[in-house]
């Protein structure tokens, strides 16, 4: 009998503090958002909103071409033009501005603007500062410039091919592969020889991207009296690694602060927008002036440095002739774009859940990053990971076929069970906690898959094709900076950083009000509402007591950001802490006050008061005013120091390091949400279009804390899940140009491509982890609508004997399908 | 400066403007640089996703496709005419109540494209809200709480309105 | 993404139009809705020196009968003969068709014959006009001339039109003969240009098939009627299997286009498809008129 392989890997005991409310007041509640008067009002202030005393702006010149060296280029003839006030080349930039940031190691080196060659249509080779925009985009055309063309590999098979000018950075190897590494997890060799069944098959991933409705953008401010830079910028990550936008700017940190701006959605496309900020803050201090660039939508989509996932695989899965799960192997290639800015990160992404919620023994993967004269690859919800459900989801989907199981069935048998969790998965990450029986049952509670099952018997009858899906995806959240060390590989690691902190500032003035400063900012995620209700429940005030600000560089904290769904869960972390120093000074004072023991003592609805003693209490004003106030009245011990304020700094409450040889990659990613997502469609054979007829949506994040808002994830994140699934599609053509470079083009689903009701369920396996045992939930229902959406329109497309295997799903595709089918 | 200048006259939100424009100032532009009112939002500039929604003489217009020019004489309504944090309009109530916004971006363009909706179909089917926003991209919230706004909002308009009858 | 520099005029009469027109022959563009010239201008792609704005020609915003024809005016909007009753009447396949043009905001600015005059091969209403026979009435300084619609679509973004003409109104024959009216589209998404759709009236006498006028858009590069088509379904008797057969021999004779979204296989699968759609409800509609 084959042992389970497990990593070594300890699992750090729990740090957790608060555990799940009994009857919480604010958690779980689905309080009316904070941040949403101002929004509503249209008085939300987003960057371009900003403006600046004697504010210039900026145009970009993009590259027609796709690989081409720049000879020259004469911007005499732009400057010229009244109302331009400077021309920059990307070589004259470079004079002073050094190579943007690049978590790949070595690093793929770009500029904030190409300086010898260009590497994708789109990238921009010059930069034109006026008076306006009109007059900026005139000057564009003044500009004269001299390309060679260079040759272009665009098939992403054939990049380890490409050789001489086709290669895009020499530097990195004689080809345009920039990685090819097997990472192995337990006896993978072992387990397909012993399978009894293995299931392969070929998944193509097309690249997308976030595309939220407002682009990217920043306003860049040099004092000439101070030879600082104020750089406004809609960016997820400034306290983090803000300062690796000074080191481009070849500044000490101290003299660049960046300073957070409401965003208009962003999904991972806004993550570090390091580039936009070295871009402005550059032409800020050729101009003189204060510079603000704002991404039009052709900026954004050839130039952003933000297209999703573009894969390849060859994958297998081996199991037992019962479906028994036993091991995963795959190989896939990657086409990252022209470079590299986080290395291969997004596979290293996968590997935090890559079994899915199963009870996989190992796992090898072959990744090949190749890189290629398009757009680079940046961050779109899932990072990479919402594509490895998909692969898992497909190859279970396929194994049922094999084994003539049942899709629901073959789920439920390899489930990983309740007793087992904290559960080690092969490649060293943790999951935290789960119960994916619960969550199944609630899906298959939700939906009448014997109804289904009976209409589609009926439709049968009648021609028509309606389809059943049904999966079961993992949904990881609170990443750790050890994930970091996946973005390259063992060898040349790069950024072995293990701090991801977050943090938050808090203090209570002598009014009793609650001021708190965040140090991420907000981009449709909920920040100032998860704070409010949090801090409410923690510190027993009301919601109305509550005042949330942003800080920017200059006084903020090391706070990681947004990403990877963490910000609720780090944000709750560092309220915890915050709320303890507090609530113990205001113990200390009203113990005081009120001639009574500390321990006596309990918040109970903004009040401090003596247990069992209603008529003993003071408010958190009345301790306040005198902690501010009156410190006389107080001994002279420095814990009694006027005033109450604390900064507090959370840490990630559960992370190991990896393997030196990266045999395990530790824990880096344990906060483990889980979905099951159940869906009825309709295929028109005869036109390939796709009707979604029901869906329903079950999720597992752990404590909620506002069921309103965590819905809203799923759906929308359902909603981009559909637009992948069977719209989204950046395609370029042999010679590198971008087919789809317009919203006309590039089709998101709008309100009529909705089902009509996404009806969403609850489970609450809470983390033992995490402060109110919350979990992430930000990926929402993108990390499974692809995989149910492909399963359901191959049951309907079952009478045409078609494999699904490629998204998107568009119409086009779906009757190429039936038409090498054979039959019409 | 090269470009010829051009007088206008407009109404924006009740109030008469003013103003010389060159003849190729998008409307929008206008709106957001001129008239400092930055509810109106631009997301494409080519007339798609609808962030630029605006009433141009009653009807609902993609201010992207105007030019500043094309409104002298005319009355214009911004997101900013609806209501204010201490007196919203019932739209706005509603879409606060359920969740109808996550961004923010997209939501001035739907608030004006409901108004208009309503003011011609007070009860309308969340099928019509769906065609009536049709026209309008939000890329957070999957649509289904902008329509459960709308229509609440709607009921409530009723309300008033029979209350009022 | 802004225009270029361009001048401008608000003229007030059809004449003051038809002479700014003249005063930059090949320069100069008519805009009244803008809901596709504009997008164009912000990109660039398209550069008049001088717009020459028609929205005060509020004159020419009437839909009406007179006589045999609907007479549809250069600046009626697509919003209001989307929500016609005179329409749903009078031409209710182009009453149909309004159901897939657009949006609500496109639809209120955007007029009719400026659709027609920006001539997208993808378009819906340029079929409508080929399958009602409609007749484009276009007018220059020289004066006035008839152009039938199967004579104004010429290609992608070109039509019949001098550059010193202007559209002026759109006359669409009613009323002689009871039809029954069918429209089928695919799009990628609702509203989208169509990768083909399928315009189509039959008129029935005595249970035969006595007129056909099938007119396809998003297949080439101007809408299209196929006369080989609607010969194979004069005199017929309507049936699932003669719409199926003359909706196959189309999809085989036409050479679709290979372009944006689609490719041509994938054009003739639709063709094959809509057609007999199309066909079928118009058949169906067909029946419910009385005999003339």
């Amino acid at each position: 009998m084959n042992a389970k392989y497990t990593p070594d890997v300890t699992i750090p005991p729990s740090t957790q503090r608060e555990g799940v409310r009994s009857e919480p007041r604010w958690i779980g509640k689905s309080m009316k958002r904070v941040e949403d008067p101002r929004l509503l009002t249209g008085k939300g202030k987003y960057i371009d909103d900003i403006v600046l005393p004697n504010m210039a702006h900026a145009a970009l010149l993009r590259s027609p071409y796709a690989h081409a060296r720049i000879k020259s280029i004469d911007t005499s003839r732009a400057k010229a033009l009244p109302g331009v006030i400077a021309v920059v080349t990307g070589r004259e930039m470079a004079e002073k501005t050094g190579p943007t940031a690049s978590f790949s190691s070595p690093p793929v080196v770009q500029h904030a603007m190409a300086v010898d060659k260009v590497r994708h249509v789109g990238e921009t080779v010059a930069a034109v500062v006026a008076e306006d925009r009109y007059i900026a985009e005139d000057a564009l055309e003044l500009i004269d410039v001299e390309f060679e063309e260079l040759p272009i590999v665009t098939d992403p098979m054939l990049q380890a091919q490409a050789r001489g000018d086709a290669v895009l950075h020499p530097e990195r190897g004689e080809s345009n592969v920039a990685m090819d590494r097997t990472f192995t997890f337990g006896p993978v060799d072992d387990d397909f020889a012993r399978a009894e069944v293995i299931v392969r098959r070929k998944l193509r991933w097309n690249r997308s991207e976030a595309q939220p409705i407002e682009t990217n953008g920043a306003i860049a401010d040099y004092d000439e009296g101070t030879g600082k830079l104020t750089v406004y910028c809609n960016t997820s990550m400034y306290n983090y690694v803000g300062w690796l936008c000074s080191a481009s700017l070849g500044i000490p940190a101290t003299h660049l602060n960046l300073v957070p701006v409401i965003a208009g959605g962003s999904f991972g496309s806004k993550l570090f927008l390091h580039k936009i900020i070295v871009l402005t803050a550059s032409l800020s201090r050729i101009a003189g002036r204060p510079v603000k660039f704002i991404e039009d939508r052709l900026d954004h989509m050839t130039t952003a440095d933000v297209h999703g996932c573009d894969r390849v695989y060859d994958a297998e899965l081996a199991l037992k002739r019962d479906g028994t799960m036993l091991a995963l192997r795959y190989t896939v290639v990657d086409d990252y774009g022209a470079y590299l800015q986080y290395g291969y990160g997004t596979h290293g992404n996968t590997f935090a859940q890559i079994v899915g919620p199963y009870r996989i023994n190992s796992v090898q993967a072959r990744v090949v990053a190749v890189l290629s004269n398009k757009a680079q690859q940046g961050a779109y919800r899932g990072f990479g990971s919402e594509v490895s459900n998909f692969v898992i989801e497909r190859l279970t989907d396929a194994a049922a076929r094999e084994l003539g199981l049942d899709v629901v069935e073959i789920r439920r048998r390899n489930f990983i069970r309740p007793e087992e969790f904290p559960y080690l998965i092969p490649t060293g990450n943790l999951y935290d906690s789960g119960n994916y029986e619960k969550v199944l049952a609630e899906a298959l509670r939700m939906f009448d898959m014997e109804g289904w099952r009976a209409k589609q018997a009926a439709a049968r009858q009648q021609g028509r094709h309606i389809g059943i899906g049904l999966v079961t995806c993992q949904e990881r959240s609170t990443f750790s900076a050890t994930e970091f060390w996946s973005l390259n590989p063992p060898d040349q690691a790069g950024f072995t950083l293990t701090s991801s902190p977050e943090a938050v500032s808090m203090r209570i003035d002598p009014t009793g009000k609650v001021f708190v400063k965040l140090n991420s900012p907000f981009w449709g995620n909920s920040p100032e509402t998860m704070a409010t209700q949090i801090v409410a429940e923690a510190l027993t005030v009301e919601p109305s007591d509550i005042s949330i600000s942003y800080a920017d560089t200059d006084s903020g904290f090391n706070g990681t950001g947004p990403g990877g769904s963490r910000y609720t869960v780090m944000l709750a972390g560092a309220v915890v802490t915050a709320v303890k120093t507090l609530r113990g000074k205001l113990f200390k004072l009203a113990g005081h006050m009120m001639e009574c023991a500390e321990g006596d003592l309990e918040l109970r609805n903004g009040k401090i008061g003596v247990k069992g003693v209603p008529a003993m209490e003071k408010s958190v004003a009345e301790v306040a005013i005198a902690s501010h106030y009156f410190r006389l009245s107080f001994p002279n011990t420095p814990e009694f120091a006027s005033g109450l304020e604390t900064t507090a700094v959370y840490d990630h409450p559960l992370t190991t390091m990896p393997a030196a040889d990266r045999s395990h990659l530790g824990i880096y990613y344990p906060i483990m949400g889980h979905m099951a997502h159940a869906t009825a469609v309709e295929v028109d054979s005869a036109t390939g279009k796709v009707s979604i007829l029901d869906y329903v949506a079950v999720h597992d994040c752990g404590t909620v804390v506002n069921p309103m808002t965590l819905d809203g994830h799923v759906r929308g994140g359902t909603a981009q899940g559909i637009g992948t699934a069977l719209y989204e599609h950046y395609r370029y053509d042999e010679s590198g140009q971008l087919l789809t470079a317009s919203l006309a083009d590039y089709h998101m689903p709008t309100a009529h491509e909705m089902p009509a009701d996404i009806r969403i369920g609850h489970v609450e396996t809470p983390s033992p982890f995490t402060e109110f045992g919350i979990k992430g939930g930000g990926e929402g229902g993108r990390m499974a609508t692809p995989a149910v959406l492909a399963q359901a329109v191959e049951d309907a497309l079952s009478p045409f004997d078609v494999r699904i295997d490629e998204v998107p799903l568009t119409p086009i595709r779906l009757r190429e399908l039936v038409r090498s089918a054979g039959k019409t | 400066m090269s470009e010829q200048k051009y007088p206008i006259k407009v109404t924006v939100n009740g109030r008469k403007i003013e103003r010389e424009v060159s003849a190729r100032m998008l409307l929008s532009d206008f709106i957001r640089q001129e008239l400092q009112l930055t509810g109106t939002h631009v997301g494409c500039e080519h007339g798609v996703c609808g962030a630029c929604t605006v009433i141009l003489d009653g009807r609902t217009t993609r201010s992207c496709l105007t030019f500043a020019i094309q409104v002298d004489g005319a009355e214009i309504s911004t997101v900013e005419s609806l209501g204010t944090v201490n007196n919203l309009h019932p739209l706005q109530s509603a879409f606060w109540e359920k969740h109808g916004l996550q961004c923010g971006f997209c939501t001035p363009g739907m608030l004006l494209t409901a108004k208009e909706l309503l003011a011609r179909n007070p009860d309308p089917t969340r099928e019509e809200v769906a065609e009536a926003i049709s026209g309008n991209l939000c890329r957070c919230t999957g649509y289904q709480t902008i329509i459960d706004s709308i229509m609440a909002a709607a009921e409530t308009l009723r309300n008033a309105a029979e209350v009022q009858a | 993404m802004k225009p270029a520099h361009f001048d401008y005029a608000r003229p007030r009469t059809l004449d003051e139009v038809l002479h700014l027109l003249a005063s930059r022959p090949g320069d100069a563009k008519l805009i009244a809705g803008g809901q596709s010239l504009v997008p164009m201008m912000n990109f660039r792609f398209a550069r008049p020196e001088l717009l020459i704005d028609v929205n005060a020609l509020t004159d020419l915003d009437y839909h009406r009968r007179e006589g045999d024809a609907l007479c549809i005016g250069a600046l009626t909007r697509h919003v209001t003969l989307r929500d016609s009753a005179l329409v749903r009447e009078l031409c209710p396949l182009m009453a149909e068709a309004y159901r897939h043009v657009a949006h609500v905001a496109v639809r209120n600015r955007g007029t009719l014959c400026g659709n027609l005059c920006h001539a997208d091969p993808a378009s819906e209403m340029p079929a409508v006009m080929l399958a009602t026979e409609a007749t484009l009435v276009v007018q220059g300084l020289s004066g006035r001339r008839q152009v039938p619609a199967a004579d104004f679509f010429q290609g992608v973004y070109a039509t019949a039109l001098e550059p010193d003409e202007m559209l002026v109104e759109v006359r669409i024959p009613v009323g002689q003969a009871r039809l029954g009216h069918g429209f089928e589209e695919v799009s990628v998404r609702k509203g989208d240009y169509a990768l083909t759709l399928v315009a189509s009236l039959l008129g029935i006498r005595n249970g035969r098939i006595e007129m056909a006028a099938v007119a396809l858009a998003g297949v080439a590069d101007r809408a299209m009627r196929v006369p080989t088509l609607e010969a194979g379904l004069l005199g017929k008797m309507p049936s699932d299997a003669l719409f199926a057969e003359v909706g196959a021999a189309a999809s085989l004779a036409l050479i679709p286009a290979d372009v944006d979204h689609a490719d041509a296989e994938y054009r003739r699968d639709l063709i094959r498809t809509l057609v007999p759609r199309a066909l079928t409800r118009a058949a169906e509609r067909a029946a419910f008129q009385p005999t003339a």
